[in-house]
Formats: C-alpha cells, sequence, structure tokens
C-alpha cells in the first residue's frame, strides 16, 4: 500500500503541477482573443491562426486541467442522496464510479484517439480554412489530456482504497468544500476594501 | 429477453443514467460511461456497428473546436476578476445613498445593483455574497423584516443567471442550436422585467407593512451638500442634460431607431455625465454636487462594460466569444486602474476559470457520448412520442415541460439541466413548432429557482454563509441585535420562487418580449470570423 500511495502521490503532484500551469493559458487565450477583435474591427484583417489557436488554447485547458480538477474533487456531482448516504457507501460509490466507469471510458478514449492522431500525424492534416493551423497539435491534446486523466483516476482509486482501510485520513474532508472556498475569498475581498 | 432489451433499450438507458446520477459520481464521467456501456450491450446486440467508438475522438474534437464554448472561459474570467475590483462594493454603498431614504429604498437598490452586477460580473456568489456582506447588516440596523431583506438580496444575486452575459444562456443556446447573441438579445427584455417584478413586490411590502422596509434616517447618509441637502436635483439636471444632448446628437447620424439608437444614445449620455463630473473635479468647478458626483463615478465602469460587452453584440459589431474576450479584458484594466490587480488574484481566478471549464464542458462531452449511443438506439423518437402527444398542443407541453424543470430545479443545479435535459426537449418543442430562443429563455427563467429552492439552492446558501448566525451588537447603533435565522432565509426567497412562476407565465402569454431578436439580424459577416471545423462523419447506424 504504501508504494501505490507513494505512485499516487507523484500522479497528484504531476496533475497538480500541469493543472496550474495549463490554467495560465486562460489568460493567453484572453490576451489572443481579444487582440483578433480589435485588429478585426480596426485593421479589418483576420487571420484564421490566429483565430484557430483561442479554441486551441481553451482545449488545452479543459483538456490538461480536467485530471486537476478530480484530484480537487470539484467535477459535479448532484448529492442530493449522495449527501444523505453514510462515508463507507460514498466511498464504496466513488471506487466503483473510478473502476467501472471513468477507467474503461479514458481507456476507450485513448485506444481510439491514437490512431486518430497518428492517421492526422501521416497526412499532415491542415486546417479546412486557408492559412490556419496543423490539426494533429490539437488532436494530441486528446490523447494526452485522457492519458492524464487515466492516470489521476488510477490515483484516486488508490486513495479511496486507502481511505476505506483506514491508512490515510479522506483528502476530500481535509479541503475545506469549494463551495465555502469560494465564499472565503469573496468574503476577504470584500472585507479588504 | 433480448427482444424486449432491444425495443425498450432507450428506456432502459435513461433510467440507468437517473439512477447512475442520483447516486452522485460526478455527472460528465456518468453520463459518457452509461452512453459507452450501452454502445457496447447495442454493438453486442448488433444494433451498432462494431466500429461504432471510433467516432468518439471526432466527438471531443468536435466539442473542441466549437467556437461558441469559448465565451464560458471569458465571461467566468470577467466575473471573477470583476468580483475581486471593489465594483460591486462601490455600487452598493453609492446606490444604497441614493435612494436610502425611500421607504423600502436599500431594498430597491439592492435589486438595481444586482441587475447591474448581472449584465457586468454575471457570478451569484459573488453578488449574493457582496450583497450579504455589505446591504445586510445596514437593512437590519435600520429594522428590515429579516425574510424581505434576505429574500431580496438572494433573488437579487440569481438575476445573473438571465440576465446576459449569463453562461447558463450560452449553454442553452449551444444545446439548442441557436447562436448566443440572439439568446442574449431574447433574455434582455425578461430579465430587466423580472427585475422591475422584484421592485414591484417591494413597493407591494411597504405599502402593506410599512415597518418591514422603512426608508433610512437623514444621519445615516454621508454624502450632504454643505447647506444640508441632498443633492439629488443636481444629479437629475446633470441626466436630463447627457440624455438630451446624446439625443440631439444621435439625430444627426444616420443610425435608424431601434434598439441600436436606443444602446448608442444611453453610451453616449454615460460618457458626456462622466465628462461633466469629470471636468468639474479636476478644475474644481463644482459643478456638482458630491452625491451626483459619486454616483456618475461610480456607475461609469460597469455602464463602460456593459455597452463594450453588450452593447457591441447587440448592434452586431462583435460575436459573443470577442465580447467576452474584451470584457475579460476591460475588468483587467479596470482592475488595474483601480489598483486591485495583484498577481494573486489574477492566479486564483485563472485557476477557478480553469477548473470551471473543464467541468462544465467534461459535463457536455459526457452528454455528447450519452447522446450519441441514445440517439442511436432511436431515444429521441421515444422522447418526442412521449412529449409531442401531450394533451393541450403547444400550451400543454410548455406547461408539462415547466412544471417537469421546476420540479427538477430541486435537485438539479443549472448545468445538469441544461445539459441533461434541455437536449431531450428541443427537438420535440421543434416539431410543435416552438420557437427555440423563446423556449430556451422561458426555461432559463424556470431554472433560476434553482438558485432559490430552500433548502439546497446556492444563494441562499451563500446568504446563509455570510448573515449572522449568532446575536452580535451592531458597530454604529450599538444596539444589540438578533441573528438571522435559516427559517427566515427560507421563507423569505418564497415570494420571488412565486414571482419566478409568474415571469414564466407571462414569458409564455406574451412571446413578444423575447421574439424581437428576430428584427435585428446579426450584422456580424460570418464569412470573416466562421472557422471552418470539420464535421465528424455522418454516423451510420444499422
Amino acid at each position: 500500500m504504501g508504494l501505490l500511495l507513494k505512485f499516487s502521490g507523484i500522479i497528484d503532484a504531476i496533475n497538480r503541477r500541469v493543472g496550474t500551469w495549463f490554467a495560465l493559458l486562460v489568460l493567453v487565450a484572453v490576451l489572443v482573443s481579444s487582440g483578433n477583435a480589435i485588429v478585426r474591427k480596426i485593421f479589418d484583417l483576420s487571420s484564421n491562426a490566429w483565430l484557430e489557436l483561442q479554441w486551441v488554447l481553451f482545449s488545452a485547458v479543459f483538456l490538461l486541467c480536467a485530471p486537476w480538477t478530480l484530484l480537487s474533487n470539484e467535477h459535479v456531482r448532484i448529492d442530493i442522496v449522495n449527501g444523505m448516504l453514510p462515508g463507507r457507501a460514498r466511498n464504496a460509490i466513488d471506487l466503483i464510479g473510478h473502476v467501472f466507469f471513468l477507467l474503461p471510458l479514458t481507456i476507450i478514449m485513448i485506444v481510439t484517439s491514437i490512431p486518430f492522431f497518428l492517421r492526422s500525424i501521416r497526412l499532415n492534416e491542415q486546417s479546412f480554412s486557408s492559412g490556419g493551423l496543423p490539426q494533429w497539435p490539437a488532436k494530441s491534446l486528446i490523447v494526452i489530456g485522457f492519458t492524464l486523466l487515466a492516470a489521476q483516476c488510477i490515483s484516486e482509486i488508490v486513495k479511496r482504497i486507502a481511505v476505506m482501510r483506514g491508512v490515510i485520513p479522506d483528502p476530500y474532508m481535509e479541503r475545506r468544500s469549494a463551495l465555502e472556498a469560494e465564499v472565503a475569498q469573496v468574503v476577504e475581498a470584500v472585507e479588504k476594501r | 429477453m433480448e427482444a424486449f432489451l432491444i425495443h425498450n433499450m432507450a428506456p432502459i438507458m435513461f433510467a440507468v443514467l437517473v439512477v447512475v446520477l442520483l447516486l452522485g459520481y460526478p455527472a460528465a464521467f456518468s453520463l459518457a460511461a452509461t452512453g459507452l456501456i450501452f454502445a457496447l450491450i447495442s454493438i453486442d446486440l448488433g444494433l451498432f456497428r462494431p466500429d461504432f467508438l471510433q467516432a468518439l475522438p471526432e466527438r471531443v474534437y468536435g466539442v473542441m473546436g466549437n467556437d461558441t464554448l469559448l465565451a464560458i472561459p471569458f465571461f467566468t474570467f470577467m466575473g471573477l476578476i470583476l468580483e475581486r475590483s471593489g465594483m460591486a462594493e462601490d455600487l452598493l454603498d453609492t446606490i444604497g445613498q441614493l435612494f436610502g431614504t425611500v421607504r423600502g429604498g436599500l431594498a430597491y437598490a439592492v435589486i438595481f445593483v444586482g441587475a447591474l452586477l448581472a449584465a457586468t460580473t454575471g457570478v451569484v456568489a459573488a453578488s449574493v455574497i457582496s450583497m450579504g456582506l455589505i446591504s445586510l447588516p445596514i437593512m437590519l440596523r435600520y429594522g428590515y423584516d429579516r425574510r424581505v431583506a434576505s429574500g431580496v438580496i438572494a433573488a437579487s444575486g440569481t438575476l445573473a443567471q438571465i440576465i446576459p452575459p449569463s453562461l447558463v444562456l450560452i449553454v442553452m443556446a449551444d444545446q439548442l442550436g441557436r447562436s448566443v447573441g440572439d439568446m442574449y438579445e431574447g433574455a434582455f427584455v425578461p430579465g430587466v422585467a423580472l427585475a422591475a417584478l422584484y421592485a414591484i413586490y417591494v413597493f407591494v411590502v411597504t405599502r402593506l407593512y410599512p415597518r418591514a422596509a422603512p426608508g433610512l434616517p437623514a444621519e445615516a447618509l454621508v454624502h450632504r451638500e454643505a447647506d444640508g441637502k441632498r443633492g439629488v436635483i443636481s444629479l437629475a439636471i446633470v441626466a436630463m442634460v447627457a440624455v438630451i444632448c446624446a439625443y440631439l446628437f444621435m439625430r444627426t447620424t444616420n443610425v435608424k431607431a431601434g434598439a441600436d439608437f436606443v444602446i448608442l444614445t444611453m453610451a453616449l449620455t454615460s460618457a458626456i455625465a462622466f465628462m461633466v463630473a469629470l471636468l468639474s473635479k479636476l478644475l474644481r468647478l463644482g459643478l456638482l454636487s458630491k452625491l451626483a458626483e459619486q454616483v456618475i463615478f461610480v456607475m461609469v465602469p460597469p455602464l463602460a462594460l456593459i455597452f463594450l460587452v453588450l452593447g457591441t453584440i447587440f448592434i452586431g459589431v462583435a460575436t459573443p466569444t470577442e465580447g467576452g474576450a474584451m470584457g475579460a479584458a476591460g475588468a483587467l484594466a479596470l482592475a488595474l486602474f483601480k489598483r486591485r490587480l495583484t498577481w494573486d488574484l489574477t492566479r486564483q481566478a485563472v485557476e477557478s476559470t480553469a477548473k470551471l471549464s473543464a467541468f462544465v464542458v467534461f459535463i457536455l462531452i459526457g452528454a455528447r457520448v450519452f447522446s450519441l449511443t441514445f440517439y442511436g438506439v432511436d431515444g429521441h423518437k421515444w422522447v418526442e412520442e412521449l412529449l409531442v402527444n401531450l394533451p393541450g398542443g403547444q400550451i400543454g407541453f410548455l406547461v408539462f415541460v415547466n412544471a417537469f424543470v421546476f420540479v427538477l430545479a430541486f435537485f438539479l443545479d443549472f448545468f445538469e439541466i441544461a445539459f441533461i435535459v434541455i437536449p431531450l426537449l428541443a427537438l420535440p418543442a421543434q416539431r410543435l413548432g416552438i420557437d427555440l430562443i423563446w423556449f430556451g429563455v422561458m426555461l432559463g427563467v424556470n431554472m433560476q429557482t434553482s438558485f432559490l429552492h430552500p433548502p439546497f439552492g446556492f444563494a441562499l446558501f451563500y446568504l446563509r454563509s455570510v448573515a449572522p448566525t449568532e446575536p452580535y451588537v451592531d458597530r454604529v447603533s450599538g444596539k444589540r441585535m438578533e441573528p438571522v435565522t435559516t427559517g427566515q432565509i427560507y421563507w423569505g426567497a418564497v415570494p420571488f420562487v412565486l414571482i419566478q412562476c409568474i415571469m414564466v407565465g407571462l414569458v409564455i402569454a406574451f412571446p413578444a418580449m423575447v421574439m424581437h431578436y428576430k428584427s435585428s439580424a446579426s450584422e456580424v459577416d460570418p464569412t470573416k470570423i466562421q472557422i471552418e471545423i470539420d464535421l465528424p462523419p455522418p454516423l451510420e447506424f444499422k
């Protein structure tokens, strides 16, 4: 178990790092997109490469930050029944979900997206719009994103088992819920004025 | 057994999804996994071709290239930056001063500021929390009824859901296959009308129970002139002059009367008022009262942002995605100007934006994977048959669907409703000849109740977390104050839930509130902004 937990710790560290870094692309996307809008209006110019860059950046954000979102337990759940269940049942639901839902899903996505990506690279597939970007970098994001997500899923499985066996405290409990954290941030900002 | 399964695949699939979602596993993965499991079963039964799964990466790629969704991170980021820029606080302080002495004045101020914040930050949490921290203590101090005070604050915060640029409307437009710009134009009038209904409610309360929402005493006002007057007249004069100048100027241009004319006139009016206030302040001319100056200065940033974002979308010079990007850049500039922009704040905002985008887009991917299978087993036809044959035709359908969504809103939040339920309703609605923008706006007003339904409504939760839970001593009056109970917060929300229902009824009764979007066709040249996306090859089901 100790070794597995160490492995899970490494995955967590990688995905947290990837998530926090790639989140910054939001800022880049804002600058690129507002720049595009201004240039289009004022100089009546528009470049398909720059327009396509917007959504490639955004795709990188959501695909590469999804594992980190899973790590921080921020994927939306319907907790009306879940919230009433005892902790053991909730752990079991998460474990079953990770093993039978998420893991197969990510594996199927990886298996089908690799040929999808390789075909694109082999054909050196270009954008349909003139002057657009080549397609394979965007397609590679699907492979990378789901691989990281699969890794995070394995890490979550390890941690859930460890929690159920009482080896580690529940990481979901330690962390304040996302809602409370959000409230605390805004309260702090208002009171600082 | 096999025959039964084949014939009832769609209902079984839907039932399984409901069970899985209710267990509380993340919705995005539940949707996708249910879709996949049933795809495998269908392949096994010979309903689908074995290479069915090859379509999955194309589906994800289709979501990635969807230009509309880009507006989600932009508007989220804009809201997160604005909520820390101090705009809400400035507005609440100043507008509270302006309306304060009127009976129910603080409540009107909360509704007005709630609507302004809705059109700029668009974050329910931030609006409710700021108003709960700033306006609630003042309302309590001067003896507001606790239910009225908390109801007004929670409801005004949820205006962000229906007044553009709301995220729900973007998701809804995407799910219904309509343009976000049209959805925004369609939602604008009902959104403003809703704020007006809130104000009418407050007015009725102050007439029936004057003590429930008293006006502030004169000593509670900060901005006073040397002669003791409040300076409202000065504000009125400036506003009148600015409107007249703007109108006269606009008459000389060749902009036709209509929405564009109104938007440009309003923008010009605020610009003129701002210039006057700025000149008066810089040159110490003393043209304006302190109150007038203050009001103009706090109103300019939100109005400028509204024009930058919504104005440009409505006039048709920008797409919603461009509007979102401009708004985000504008919010950064405003925060920088007010010296509120720190690296920490930016970092927090990008991280929250990234996580929100990740879970929203993953629910969408999950929903697409689910629908790929669901449509494959003719699920859409099953739902259509169920709904199209309801008694009462269009109206029967609308009443049923709205009642259904209203009940769902007790348990689900708007993202889940928008992604799971709305796409199932779109086809039957269209077959009954219902305009999908009208339909979307109506459901948007309805889904706002998911924030207000006790006991799970988020707006109530946010208010609960900042309203006093224990007796405290008021800072100004020195009096001992009772806490606000959870029951008071819940009961305060009930009248507003009813108002939402009335508004849904009004939208159904007066479609023109929404349908005016058709008259102003977008002037954006689609050939210049359209990105070509390779569509997934047509799916073949056996």
